[in-house]
């Protein structure tokens, strides 16, 4: 009994418990939750407009709004959502509750509206500023005065209910996220507007590859391909993310342009050379900041700097060297403004400081806006659309533009049999080891303290997955799977560097240990180093791996080993 | 019985005692018919493994239907009529279903492949093929992806050779872990060609796998060998023998539960991979690396 006590007393042992207890927080297991999580809003749906917000894709799995009931009858599954859904009035008055609060959504009308070829008259309101003489003096007032116009005749037809807005799926039990192998996501087959030959689609698809690398979209499966007539196509797949997303990300040509007198200046992609991320240079606005606009809505700014190449610089000095100097109140500034494009339409106006003519200027400060119902959510859409933005910028362009072809939700490949397979596949490995152990050593006190070490570092290396969003997929496995087996080889080496000591009667635990960790250590780095250039190599699955075992046996040599030797050390010796 | 085992286990020590510099042919001969095995394929097809052309390559074909089918019978069904693994997802969108795709990694380029799986998917899901439609996926990522797999996998065992000098510092050791883990690697390479296995992307990862296990079995022995002052040389050896082979048992036992587990047929690529490269990689340690450092020692004594 002394023994246990002092098992848990120690401090190795008392740091893995530490990290299995955060652990299991990270993954906050909970087989029982019920409902059907929200995935997505979409802007200015019947949701959105009721107050529903988009989630930030960052979220947790399980810090997502759950929706509970509509209109007091309890949603359980997907397709008890969808079965309540479908039968949808227009107008027609929804009670959706979720884990925070009760949300009431009127059903917006589906409207198809129709250009014809006819015109008609119709009245509308302007308001004018009108000079007056009241009391003697000229006053400026705005008069409301009514004035006809022709606008072509519209034909606007009722086709019933529209969609609610909202993308939903199973409540997720843990915070681990799968990856798309294992959780499906969404298929998005894309089309270039024009012919190319196939070489540049392998072009296009490296760029959209970057894109969704450099906006932090990691395993996703992007593939070229035909049809039968021969027309190539891009096909994305992207686990969880939402549809918007992918089509902004790639179905944008993202050819960003910056314009001095209709003259183009710089360009996204290579004349731009470094777009600060980080927080000092990059963020929400703190001159300008959040704000509530006319319409009641939420409107946030943002704001981040670039560097241009010093041919981008010249290019821009010579436009502005031709420019006059124009004085607004106390402001001196060029007659023409910087004007930014994205995919030719303008995105932002930039006035240029007069000093600043025919100079060669490096850093030039990007800024946006966007809006949301809350001021958080106007900050986090204002944030998400910086992000956007610094993404374009950063790969530059597409060199042909994309259309969407289809976006559809793809059910996994591999799936829940997979998963249930590979679970009894790790049970059934654990006890074949275990019985290989006990053959050779005979000892309980052995057999123990290594099967709870194995199953610790797994939940552990879980746990870790969950903290940093880390999608869990097949080349995850296989990761675990090198952890765990390199972990199994170390905690034999272990025990048998203590048997050795105990035959050869050498009785400084320390030295016993010492050969154990020199192989371990060894064995350690050269796993390390040779993971090291699979992150960088290209495919996602490859990068996967690497992360997985890195993490995996970084947990194992620095946290679970120590604990398990001196484990060992207390339950052996006399 | 029990004493004829032990009989059996003492002459077959006896053998490894005095023989091991005549052992030590065989994990030689089985790298120079690896390297051999290697150089030819490579000199006929231009690749040093049979790529499978999962490796991103084939048809997809997406059928449009609200019929409900069990994705594994379908899969399963349509597999054994052509002969070759495809796979099956459901396509929804808003939670109702719209059809399924069926991708299959069969060669493309082969006349009557594609008459095959559409004749197939017609049986199985009852369906005209007029409502089809199919995108062949060409294996040119798939051979971008292959390259730079092959090239970051030179690059680890570069990065894993440069630890292992630092580690030991002494140049013969060294040089004997390396090249017993690259003959691991070689060999169990030609061994899933001879078989005609077709590696896929889980076959890489597989053999990244084994990178990280026959290093472990060397590393230890070098370190009980060079550092350990009792017993023999030969007393060393067999010492790291016996931990070495419960490594491998346990990571063999492993393997093989996977092995007859799983259902999927990715896991079972990288269990094969890992069992092969496991025995492989007990005639490259025990015989190879444990030859080398055993002359080495001889000679500096």
């Amino acid at each position: 009994m002394g023994k246990i006590k002092q098992i848990f007393q120690n401090i190795r042992v008392i740091i893995m418990g530490i990290v299995l207890i955060l652990a299991i927080v990270a993954i906050s297991p909970n087989p029982f939750s019920q409902g059907v999580a929200i995935r997505s809003v979409t802007p200015n749906s019947s949701a959105a407009i009721a107050g529903i917000e988009n989630p930030p894709s960052s979220i947790w799995p399980m810090g997502r709004e759950r929706i509970v009931s509509i209109d007091n009858n309890p949603i359980r599954s997907e397709a008890e959502y969808y079965s309540l859904i479908s039968g949808l009035e227009p107008n027609q008055t929804l009670n959706i509750k979720t884990g925070k609060k009760l949300y009431k959504l009127r059903v917006k009308e589906k409207v198809n509206t129709t250009e014809l070829n006819e015109s008609e008259d119709r009245v509308i309101e302007e308001s004018i500023a009108v000079n007056e003489t009241i009391d003697g003096t000229v006053q400026e007032i705005n008069r409301t005065i009514k004035r006809v116009i022709r606008v072509p005749k519209i034909k606007r037809e009722v086709l019933g209910a529209e969609d609610i807005g909202l993308r939903i799926f199973d409540a997720p039990v843990t915070n681990i996220r799968k990856g798309l192998d294992l959780q499906g996501g969404v298929r998005v087959i894309l089309q270039p507007e024009e012919a190319v030959s196939e070489a540049y689609m392998l072009d296009v698809i490296a760029t959209m590859e970057q894109r969704l690398n450099v906006f932090g979209l990691s395993d996703v499966v992007l593939r070229s391909a035909s049809d039968l007539d021969g027309n190539l196509l891009a096909i994305v797949e992207i686990p969880g993310a939402n549809e918007e997303e992918v089509r902004d990300l790639i179905g944008k040509q993202g050819k960003f342009e910056a314009k001095i007198s209709n003259e183009t200046v710089f360009k996204g992609g290579e004349d731009i050379t470094y777009v600060c991320r980080s927080a000092e240079c990059a963020g929400i606005d703190p001159a300008r900041g959040c704000g509530i606009t006319e319409s009641g809505l939420w409107a946030c700014s943002y704001r981040f700097s670039i560097t241009l190449s010093p041919d981008a610089a010249k290019k821009q000095a010579q436009a502005t060297e031709k420019l006059s100097i124009v004085t607004e109140g106390s402001q001196r500034y060029l007659s023409e403004e910087l004007l930014l494009f994205l995919d030719n339409s303008q995105v932002d106006s930039l006035s240029i400081a007069a000093d600043l003519k025919g100079r060669e200027v490096t850093d030039i400060q990007i800024s946006g806006s966007a809006g949301g119902a809350s001021k958080q959510e106007a900050t986090t859409n204002a944030l998400q659309g910086m992000k956007k933005l610094q993404t374009l910028l950063i790969t530059g362009s597409l060199p042909v533009k994309l259309n969407v072809v289809k976006a559809d939700t793809i059910s996994p490949l591999l799936g829940e049999e997979f998963l249930k397979s590979t679970l009894w596949m790790g049970i059934a490995a654990l006890l074949a080891v275990s019985a290989v152990i006990y053959a050779r050593y005979r000892r309980m006190s052995l057999l123990i303290p290594m099967a709870v070490n194995i199953i610790v570092e797994v939940v552990i290396m879980l746990g870790v997955a969950a903290l940093i969003g880390w999608n869990i997929d097949l080349a995850s496995i296989a990761g675990i799977i090198v952890s765990v087996g390199t972990g199994v080889d170390q905690l034999i080496m272990i025990a048998d560097e203590i048997l050795l000591g105990e035959s050869q009667e050498i009785y400084d635990w320390k030295r016993r240990l010492k050969n154990a960790f020199f192989i371990i250590m060894g064995a350690y780095f050269t796993v390390v180093v040779a993971m090291v250039p699979l992150m960088f190599a290209g495919a996602g699955l490859l990068r996967g791996f690497a992360i997985t075992t890195i993490i995996g046996v970084s947990i194992g040599v620095f946290i679970s080993r120590p604990a398990y030797a001196k484990v060992l050390e207390i339950l052996l010796r006399e | 019985m029990a004493e004829g085992q032990k009989g059996m286990l003492q002459k077959l020590r006896r053998v490894y005692e005095e023989k091991l510099h005549i052992l030590w042919l065989i994990p030689n001969i089985l790298l120079l018919i690896a390297l051999i095995q290697i150089g030819l394929q490579f000199s006929q097809t231009g690749e040093i493994l049979h790529r499978g052309v999962s490796l991103r390559g084939g048809f997809t074909v997406t059928v449009p239907t609200n019929q409900e089918f069990s994705i594994d019978e379908i899969q399963d069904s349509i597999s054994r009529a052509i002969a070759y693994e495809v796979s099956v997802r459901r396509l929804s969108a808003a939670g109702a279903q719209l059809g399924y795709i069926i991708e299959s990694s069969v060669d493309p380029e082969k006349e009557g492949n594609l008459e095959l799986l559409l004749a197939a998917i017609e049986r199985n899901l009852n369906m005209n093929r007029d409502a089809f439609s199919v995108e062949i996926i060409g294996s040119s990522l798939g051979s971008a992806f292959f390259k730079q797999a092959l090239k970051a996998m030179l690059i680890a065992f570069v990065l894993m050779s440069i630890v292992v000098a630092i580690y030991f510092r002494t140049f013969v050791p060294s040089l004997a872990v390396i090249l017993a883990a690259f003959s691991d690697i070689v060999i169990t390479m030609s061994i899933t060609n001879i078989l005609g296995m077709k590696i896929g992307t889980a076959g890489i990862a597989a053999f990244l796998m084994l990178i990280g296990y026959s290093v472990d079995t060397d590393i230890l022995l070098t370190t009980r060998v060079m550092r350990r002052q009792q017993g023999s040389v030969m007393d060393r050896i067999l010492g790291a023998m016996k931990t070495g082979s419960t490594l491998s048992l346990t990571t063999l036992a492993a393997a093989i539960a996977g092995l007859a587990f799983s259902q999927s047929e990715v896991i079972r690529q990288i269990m094969v991979i890992i069992i092969i490269g496991l025995v492989v990689d007990f005639i490259a340690t025990w015989l190879q690396n444990a030859a080398i450092i055993s002359m080495y020692m001889k000679k500096r004594a």
